[in-house]
């Protein structure tokens, strides 16, 4: 926004307001009420969750709480449970992002072409991020239990599985399960983002590509990518965040069984929050997964500027 | 203009207040419709026997409750009375009013069975937290049907019985004998095995150590992980929860399941009575078996306002009419004297129940639900440790040392806390 | 794509074959749910694997209609949700607006900001959260609900309305500042009435978030009349046994709103988000 007055000559124009108010308070003016209900709603609350971490905080307790450091911290880096349980968001994250992202990004793309039936078809195929996640995940966890579900006949008869069993009850395989409601889920959300951004990129470009005589590799990695990658990293670090933090499925379909399997750390902060009822102790290990999601947005903005700039 | 308001907000506050006078708020935490109806119509009761006073009922999602409470609690929106279950109450005693007094001065006060009294002062043995509504009491169910499949002439009556029992049932295809409980809520599984098997249901010896490393003990965590590698339990079972087991039983996927009499109302309810029967848990090698029994009852918060009322309240619903009815549709066993002569109860299904609670051989486990951190134990330390030992990850001794090193430390803290 | 090149039918078999799939994957859990609320309770289990229950009932409708307190919870979060999305949705146009047509001192700081607010857990803020709304004596208030989730979703619904308002060109704000409109004048006369799409895909998001939020309905909830649905959902699960075919149907009546609004803003949604693409 520049301060040169672009007056149309011949035209009076009004008093235009200073520069002042143009960049420093007219931006806050309409800022202002979204900055007031974070703040108060969410940093406060934030901030006060935070210095729990460097309390001892016993839910019912509260004449017991004191200040005790970096206890809780270090009771942390000794803990197995909380590594399992960082190992485990870690592929939890990475299984539901990968499928995710690349169903997502082919149904973007079989979108962003012309057949019949396109308006029902997008309307239906964006539906699952409509429903709501204890309802899904009751449902898949019904579908994967052998008495009740087609799933494991299906993936026994397909040779997938030796015979008809509940994976959510298999140390191995039971994070598959919390997996695939997530993807479920998540497809419409990179549908719906990655179809905006293909819908923008010029179609000149692609005619001209093809008059070169241009592969349909070549098409995609030249043109579609660049256009698309903006986009790309900003959902796939949005989706990546919330992903971390997502217990809703792993709680309702296994718990974090069997034996810690799949859980990860948001289930752990739930049960040290909630069972054990100690506060600190979950809050500390909040704030160790607040400061490894700050790394990773860190790390992509910084891949994004450099090949942006390529 | 300010003086209309202020008069305004005066007299609402009064009318307010004088409302509230005479409310109190009364918290279920084992919710369930059925369970609701019953409290509803035992509280319209009050509310008539007692003209101006009103009752609101808060019911929180059974999953949730015991976080919902806590948080309530926190938060300082602190109920008058309180469902209190038994493994809450060392968590919550603090809070809790001592009702010894209120007992003493009580019409049905001396009607009271002695167990109902003890369990009520289990948190330190003196001070009365709670007043039990009724029993939980472990006894086998088993599916008469299957185990006349599988060639089984009469149900176990020892442990060694018992494994052969569901080893036959499991040859049947895609039937399983046990329904175990991996899952949430499955520990009294694991330490009536235990004690079983260890001939001893004390906790604690007079060293203030763990029973549960003790070479018996280990025996019995073994014979549940035997039970489940073998194939005698379904594949899954190692994060059945409650619900599961129940449905497991009532679908004919499993033929034994323990349980206490409120399951016995949801496998009424899908199962023919001829199909199933419910006999004592079957004796270990020293002739005895340690079903589990627990409790849940009435408690009031110290911080309620009208401490009178509130004990009104308490003492209708413990009143002996009131907690038959309630232990009846509730599936509970009831606190007063002479209860068991009631038609209801003694009826074959009922028959395990009050066999158990008669024979010598059967000695009730009470679980140390006095210590403070009990709960946290059974919902996660138990929970997970147990499942990697049926998965194989890790040793039944393994566990059990696990196990007795926490409850020793636990109930060091709780003795030098008296 | 390209009107140039002619597909090969079995590309275009593989197309539809590949669309098919997708819409398969997508329905087939919602169908299940449906089969399981019109299943008869007895059934539920027997015939729990066909594909077909060999008896339908519309019984678990009925109870769930009639017997429950479905209808109240139901009320409860069209109150919470139209609530929720329409204070947000302001609230985010006009952030949204500033983010896009202003350069100003902080911009960096408080997208960081926002962008914290999504990373901690929200289990954590539970706790602060639940106090500082039953000092306040909102406990049990609808309102305290409207008012934390208008807070979590401001972020990314700011991000979508920053998106829209990039797709419209500055000039048009400007001519008719020129023109003697002082800027909030414009914003409304002429802007607002272009990015209606926007608005829209915005409401509509923010309505779905808010609709099957579980948690801090939750906690701030206790009394019965004040539940929303997601809450209740949670009710059929008890000691006993669990209602699936009550707790299916219930579902299935709630996914209905949901559902229906997100098919109507979803295009909006792509649309909108178009324009702002390119410069994300």
């Amino acid at each position: 926004m520049t301060a040169i007055d672009t007056a149309v000559p011949g035209r009076k124009p009004r008093a235009r307001p200073t520069f002042y108010f143009r960049y420093m308070v007219e931006p806050y003016l309409y800022l202002t009420p979204a900055i007031l209900l974070i703040a108060l709603v969410m940093l406060v609350p934030l901030v006060i969750g935070v210095s729990y971490a460097f309390q001892a905080v016993n839910l019912l307790r509260p004449f017991q709480s004191g200040w005790v450091g970096f206890a809780n911290f270090e009771a942390l880096w000794t803990d197995r449970k909380f590594w399992l349980a960082l190992t485990n968001t870690f592929w939890w994250t990475l299984g539901s992002i990968f499928f995710q992202f690349f169903l997502g990004l082919g149904l973007a793309m079989l979108l962003n072409t012309q057949f019949h039936g396109k308006r029902i078809v997008q309307a239906l195929v964006f539906l699952p991020w409509a429903v709501p996640t204890f309802l899904s995940a009751l449902t898949w966890a019904w579908l994967f239990n052998p008495t009740i579900g087609p799933l494991p006949h299906w993936l026994a008869a397909l040779g997938i599985l030796s015979e008809p069993f509940n994976i959510l009850g298999d140390p191995d395989l039971a994070m598959w399960g919390p997996i695939t409601a997530n993807v479920w889920f998540g497809i419409p959300f990179f549908a719906i983002t990655l179809l905006a951004a293909l819908q923008s990129i010029p179609h000149e470009l692609y005619e001209a590509a093809e008059i070169d005589g241009a592969t349909p590799w070549q098409t995609f990695t030249k043109i579609t990518l660049p256009f698309l990658a903006p986009m790309i990293a900003i959902t796939v670090m949005l989706r990546t965040i919330w992903i971390a933090n997502f217990a809703d499925l792993i709680f309702v379909m296994t718990g974090g069984g069997p034996a810690n399997s799949t859980q990860i750390l948001s289930t752990y902060i739930f049960t040290t929050a909630f069972r054990k009822l100690d506060f600190g102790y979950a809050s500390a290990i909040a704030v160790a997964l607040l400061g490894l999601l700050l790394i990773y947005a860190a790390i992509l903005l910084v891949l994004r500027r450099k090949l942006v700039k390529i | 203009m300010r003086g209309l308001i202020g008069a305004i907000s005066a007299l609402a506050f009064l009318a307010g207040s004088a409302a509230s006078a005479e409310t109190l708020k009364l918290v279920e935490v084992i919710t369930s419709p059925e369970r609701t109806e019953v409290l509803q119509e035992q509280v319209d009761a009050f509310e008539a026997a007692n003209p101006g006073t009103e009752v609101e009922i808060v019911s929180l999602p059974w999953g949730q409750a015991f976080e919902k409470l806590a948080t309530m609690v926190a938060g300082g929106d602190i109920p008058d009375v309180v469902e209190m279950p038994d493994r809450w109450a060392g968590i919550y005693k603090d809070k809790l009013v001592d009702l010894n007094d209120k007992i003493a001065g009580w019409d049905h006060g001396g009607t009271l069975t002695q167990k109902t009294l003890d369990m009520g002062r289990q948190t330190d043995g003196k001070t009365a937290r709670m007043i039990p509504y009724g029993f939980y009491l472990r006894a086998m169910f088993y599916n008469k049907k299957l185990l006349e499949e599988a060639g089984v002439a009469s149900p176990p009556g020892t442990m060694a019985e018992f494994m052969e029992a569901a080893k036959a049932v499991s040859a049947l295809d895609g039937k399983y004998g046990y329904c175990l409980r991996g899952g949430p809520g499955g520990l009294n599984g694991w330490i009536m095995m235990a004690a079983t098997m260890n001939g001893d249901n004390t906790f604690f010896d007079e060293d203030g150590k763990s029973t549960l490393n003790q070479p018996g003990s280990v025996e019995g965590i073994q014979f549940l992980i035997d039970m489940y590698q073998n194939g005698y339990a379904p594949k899954d079972s190692v994060s059945w929860g409650f619900n599961e087991i129940v449905a497991g039983f009532y679908s004919g996927t499993c033929a034994f399941l323990d349980q206490d009499p409120d399951a016995l109302i949801a496998v009424a309810e899908r199962m023919e009575a001829e199909d199933f029967a419910v006999v004592p848990m079957p004796v270990g090698p020293a002739g005895k078996a340690f079903p589990t029994i627990g409790f849940a009852g009435w408690a009031m918060f110290d911080t309620t306002s009208n401490e009178d009322l509130s004990w009104k309240l308490i003492a209708h619903l413990s009143s002996p009419e009131a907690n038959k009815e309630w232990a009846k549709r509730v599936g509970v066993i009831p606190i007063h004297e002479g209860a068991e002569q009631d038609p209801y109860f003694k009826t074959e299904q009922f028959k395990g129940w009050f066999d158990t609670l008669n024979g010598e051989q059967y000695v009730p486990t009470v679980m140390p639900t006095y210590l403070e951190q009990f709960g946290y134990f059974a919902d996660s330390i138990a929970l997970e440790s147990s499942q990697e030992a049926l998965l194989g990850e890790i040793t039944a001794q393994e566990v059990a040392d696990k196990w007795a090193e926490f409850l020793t430390e636990e109930y060091a803290r709780w003795k030098a806390a008296q | 794509m390209s009107a140039l090149r002619k597909s090969s039918p079995l590309a275009v078999t593989g197309k539809y074959l590949a669309l098919g799939f997708y819409v398969a994957f997508a329905l087939f859990p919602l169908y299940w749910l449906a089969k399981i609320a019109v299943t008869p309770d007895k059934l539920i289990f027997t015939e729990g694997t066909a594909l077909f229950p060999s008896r339908f009932t519309f019984e678990n409708f009925g109870t769930v209609l009639l017997a429950t307190d479905f209808l109240s919870y139901f009320k409860n979060s069209v109150f919470v949700s139209i609530g929720t999305a329409a204070i947000t949705t302001a609230i985010a146009a006009a952030a949204g607006y500033a983010f896009s047509r202003f350069a100003f001192r902080g911009k960096r700081l408080i997208v960081a900001l926002m962008l914290i607010t999504q990373m901690f857990p929200l289990l954590m803020i539970i706790a602060p959260i639940y106090k500082i709304v039953a000092a306040v004596g909102l406990l049990n208030s609808l309102t305290s609900l409207i008012i934390v989730y208008t807070a979590f979703n401001i972020p990314f619904a700011t991000f979508l309305m920053q998106s829209f308002f990039d797709g419209i060109p500055k000039d048009l704000e400007e001519a008719a500042m020129m023109d003697g409109c002082t800027r909030f004048e414009a914003l409304r006369k002429i802007i607002l009435p272009l990015t209606l799409p926007g608005l829209g895909a915005t409401l509509g998001f923010v309505f779905t978030a808010a609709w099957s939020e579980l948690l801090f309905a939750l906690m701030l909830i206790n009394s019965n009349d004040t539940m929303t649905f997601p809450v209740g959902l949670l009710t059929f699960v008890s000691k006993f046994s669990v209602d699936w075919g009550q707790m299916m149907a219930a579902g299935v009546l709630a996914l209905v709103p949901s559902c229906l609004f997100f098919i109507f803003i979803q295009r909006y949604l792509v649309q909108g988000l178009t324009s702002g693409a390119v410069k994300g």
